[in-house]
């Protein structure tokens, strides 16, 4: 089994990421909608599984890295736990979002039939002009099999 | 709009599941998860899945929120919390569900919303809703 330090990941908790802008391009939005399976939506709305991507690219990160800041031993290893995406505004094309991001907790848990798992949940803010839009928690389990 | 608690939610079908949305959101998510788009890979993993990929879980929670917006409108989804207990996979024929579990100030309501195949849930959560918007 392949186990990180427990206190090397404790330390993660608290990890900002660079932080930026982004602005979801039209021809992103149609292609996210239709693997939805939805029709485009109106007014330039955006679709919101823009939650997904928008905040860790935003925030000047990637899923690769944080697959790597939790020392995960493969992509296979990783589960998700949640995802919470809390719309303050609706999201909308060409809209240049401020946005930041940052682990927020990362603990070591063990399943009871005795399978380790680091439980690591990174949390995203995107602003326009000022004005919160959304929030986001992402929490993954980093699966690291039987101790 | 006039809903009480109980109230069912029309639901949303997605069919089949297509393992090309599932490659064509992998390359904007910059996904390098390549459970998403080699099948072969997926057919060496120990999960019994054979040759179909794992849709990704935002994809998954998409058509909860296509639901929702069917239902309410494309601006009436204030938050969705979900979680993702058992996998989607390519060529599923799933449908999303939910249903009104309270009723707040300024017609927002609460909903547990929930993805299921052949009436097995595979992905839950709940869902704060915005009507009359």
């Amino acid at each position: 089994m392949n186990l990180p330090d427990e206190s090397a990941i404790k330390n993660i908790i608290g990890h900002e990421f660079p932080g930026g802008d982004y602005a979801i391009a039209h021809w992103e939005n149609f292609l996210l909608t239709e693997c939805t399976g939805a029709e485009a939506l109106p007014d330039g709305l955006a679709h919101p599984v823009s939650l997904f991507h928008v905040p860790i690219l935003g925030a000047g990160t990637s899923i690769g890295e944080m697959f790597e800041l939790g020392q995960a031993t493969s992509e296979f290893s990783i589960g998700i736990e949640s995802y919470d995406w809390q719309i303050y505004q609706s999201l909308r094309e060409e809209l240049n979002y401020q946005i930041s991001g940052s682990v927020v907790s990362a603990e070591r848990r063990e399943h009871e039939d005795g399978r380790i798992f680091d439980r690591i949940a990174f949390q995203f803010d995107l602003a326009h002009q000022g004005q919160a839009v959304a929030r986001t928690t992402i929490v993954w389990h980093y699966n690291r099999g039987v101790r | 709009m006039s809903v009480e608690p109980g109230f069912e939610i029309p639901s949303w079908e997605m069919p089949s599941v297509s393992r090309e949305r599932m490659r064509t959101m992998a390359a904007i998510l910059r996904d390098p998860n390549p459970v998403h788009w080699d099948h072969e890979l997926c057919n060496s993993l120990p999960l019994g899945i054979g040759k179909r990929t794992i849709n990704q879980g935002p994809l998954g929670l998409s058509y909860m929120i296509n639901m929702l917006h069917a239902w309410a409108g494309p601006e009436s989804v204030r938050r969705v919390f979900m979680t993702f207990p058992k996998i989607v996979l390519s060529e599923d024929a799933v449908t999303a569900k939910g249903v009104v579990t309270a009723v707040l100030d300024n017609h927002v309501v609460e909903c547990d919303i929930w993805l299921e195949r052949a009436g097995e849930r595979l992905l839950e959560g709940k869902a704060t809703v915005q009507l009359d918007n």
